[in-house]
């Protein structure tokens, strides 16, 4: 093992965390812009990309403890799934809509995430209607006295909602051991964020809530999981939410049906790709001597790899039964 | 008329002003009083006054040019409305729910204020719904280039609803020509503000939409007033939104149906009930050789007279004929 030469900067994490974080980036990275292919293709319906987020998502869902901690994510957070222990099997099930998919049977939109063993809920696609729930499931841990803590993720158009106040100041009354990240890309689909809100940093809000919110670099995968670490601490001692920004760049299209050149300009979002949190986070890990060019190709090699053999997998399992769209509405009998 | 012998203090407001203030306070206590009683006597079918609110309600109001500026109350706001423009006689048909019932033709609850000539603007009863209304006129104003400024007015639990983000957030990044009075009476009907924020003070929420926030005592009616006034000065000239809590006290029930004992401690009310805006002006008004006793006397048989031929005339009007239930649902030829 390679000595990690600036512990300080690590947060703790060793060496082969610090390459398991990197790994889940990859990973992350590789499943959207496979499933991005695979729409072009017309194999599958519709693809959101989190190209640009993984070093929010992965810093943020690493200081969880996965099928402990509950995890409500949006639509975005590939890398989250990933992180809390999702395949690229499930994900890319996920997307081709079928039978055995873990999320929903093929029933809900892509990346619409939801794993009961890993405490993943299940969301809707309606904008930040999924903090609600993270509340009332940060609220249930509380009256139960378990260690448990609740992490609810969304974007920057969430915080317009209402669903958003009523949560945030639901989570500072209750004191719940609820962290609320904000994934800022500066953009609510095609609204850049001077058309949102007249501040520049959301964090600020937190305060009429009672509780602490701090603006971090979320292209930093590693100040990303510092942060969430101390909001994570606070949960757990029974000091209540934090609210984590995250700053950071969707690369990409909003989704497959979206064209981004009709809202951004084409240099900003070069200037963008070149903060990309992966290289920037690849070469950290040379820097601290915890990765050389021949073990990134080793790992990068593996990432394809898995990739590959999931969309084979997920290609060929069968389509949900037409019949099937009839369950899980009503009660059924145990035999039938 | 009395001189005035501490004009600062007086919020650039004249002895006939200080008293029009006071006796619009006067009104909405009695109108207040009088709406309760007939509930008891059965005769009105419910009564949501705002005893106690008095001060903020009359000194904000009186900031605003009537028929000129969008007034979007709650159910509250006896005192905006009459310092607006409405009588004793509208508010009481309303109570009764008269066929001549300016607010609504006896459709609407009492105490959910309209008069299209005054620009008060139809509520609905569900808590805070009005602001997004409040921010959709007031960006109208603004888009129409018009010196209209438009203010709403919810109670501190309207502050924990989504809406009153939405609207908030709106005002803040449209800049919009809106003022938000929040009047924190501390309950939600029976929910404290202890157990609704984590926060003293809401208006602290203000920076968090781009635009300022403050707290006055919400029972110094001249406190009320000169906020107010900065506040739409401040949306006149295209500055944006500002948001004005004011602390105060409902001194009776949440409603005709409420029983306050089931939440609060008379020992609270009773301290309350000390601090009555309308006693403190008093006192002011004749410190400040604004008025003497017998001038005070006079106002209050002035209102109680106005109250009692209100209710006489609305008491005494028709009630809506049953067919007139189905007008102003679909369009009439």
């Amino acid at each position: 093992m390679t000595a990690i030469k600036e512990a300080t900067q690590t947060f703790g994490l060793t060496e082969k965390q610090l390459l398991e974080v990197h790994y889940k980036m990859l990973l992350a990275r590789a499943l959207s812009v496979r499933q991005r292919i695979l729409q072009r293709m017309g194999k599958g319906p519709m693809t959101f990309s989190g190209e640009g987020h993984e070093a929010a998502q992965v810093g943020s869902a690493y200081a969880l403890r996965p099928g402990t901690d509950w995890v409500f994510p949006y639509y975005r957070d590939v890398a989250v799934a990933v992180t809390l222990g999702m395949t690229a099997r499930d994900v890319l099930m996920c997307f081709f809509a079928r039978a055995d998919d873990i999320n929903s049977g093929g029933r809900n939109m892509p990346s619409h995430f939801s794993q009961p063993e890993l405490r993943i809920v299940s969301g809707s696609a309606a904008i930040c209607t999924q903090a609600p729930h993270a509340v009332g499931a940060a609220l249930a841990s509380r009256l139960r006295r378990l260690d448990e803590v609740t992490a609810v993720y969304f974007g920057d158009g969430a915080t317009s909602t209402g669903d958003w106040h009523e949560s945030m100041n639901f989570a500072g009354v209750h004191k719940l051991p609820v962290v609320f990240v904000c994934e800022h890309n500066s953009y609510a689909i095609s609204v850049h964020w001077r058309k949102q809100a007249a501040i520049e940093n959301v964090a600020i809000r937190a305060a009429g809530y009672g509780f602490p919110g701090v603006t971090v670099d979320g292209n930093d995968v590693l100040a990303v999981y510092g942060a969430m670490s101390t909001a994570v601490e606070r949960a757990k001692s029974g000091e209540g939410p934090t609210l984590i920004e995250a700053k950071t760049y969707r690369l990409m299209p909003h989704s497959s049906d979206d064209d981004d050149r009709r809202y951004r300009t084409r240099e900003e979002v070069e200037e963008w790709s070149a903060k990309d949190a992966i290289v920037a986070f690849a070469r950290q890990l040379k820097e601290l001597g915890a990765l050389d060019d021949k073990r990134e190709k080793e790992i990068n090699d593996r990432v394809n790899q898995e990739v590959d053999e999931a969309t084979d997998f997920a290609e060929k399992a069968p389509a949900p039964a037409p019949e099937a769209a009839l369950r899980h509405v009503f009660v059924e009998d145990k035999g039938a | 008329m009395v001189s005035m012998t501490k004009m600062p203090e007086t919020a650039g407001l004249n002895g006939e002003q200080l008293l029009d203030v006071y006796y619009k306070m006067l009104l909405a206590r009695t109108v207040g009083q009088r709406e309760r009683m007939l509930n008891r006597m059965g005769r009105g079918p419910f009564a949501v006054t705002g005893e106690g609110h008095e001060a903020l309600q009359v000194g904000t109001a009186y900031a605003l040019k009537p028929g000129h500026d969008w007034v979007v109350p709650y159910y509250r706001d006896i005192g905006v409305a009459l310092t607006v423009g409405q009588t004793a006689r509208d508010l009481l048909l309303a109570h009764l729910s008269r066929a001549e019932d300016i607010s609504s033709g006896g459709r609407n609850m009492p105490s959910h204020f309209s008069d299209p000539a005054l620009r008060i603007v139809s509520g609905s009863a569900p808590v805070a719904t009005h602001l997004p209304h409040g921010a959709g006129i007031a960006l109208a104003s603004k888009l129409r280039g018009l010196d209209e400024v438009t203010v709403v007015y919810t109670g501190d639990g309207g502050t924990s609803t989504g809406d009153c983000h939405e609207a908030m957030n709106f005002a803040g990044v449209h800049k919009l020509p809106l003022i938000f009075v929040i009047e924190n009476n501390q309950y939600a009907i029976s929910v404290h503000w202890r157990k609704q924020a984590a926060v003293e003070k809401v208006s602290v929420r203000a920076e968090g939409y781009g635009f300022p926030g403050v707290t006055v005592d919400g029972n110094d009616v001249l406190a009320a007033y000169v906020a107010m006034n900065e506040a739409v000065e401040r949306a006149r000239k295209g500055d944006g939104a500002t948001l004005i809590e004011g602390m105060t006290y409902r001194l009776v029930p949440h409603t005709s149906d409420d029983d306050d004992r089931r939440y609060r401690a008379r020992e609270e009310v009773e301290e309350w009930t000390k601090k009555d805006p309308l006693v403190r002006f008093q006192a002011w008004l004749k410190e400040h050789d604004i008025a003497d006793q017998g001038r005070l006397d006079e106002l209050q048989e002035m209102a109680g007279r106005e109250v009692d031929e209100a209710t006489d005339y609305a008491e005494k009007a028709p009630t809506p004929e049953p067919e007139s239930a189905l007008k102003h649902v679909l369009v009439e030829e």
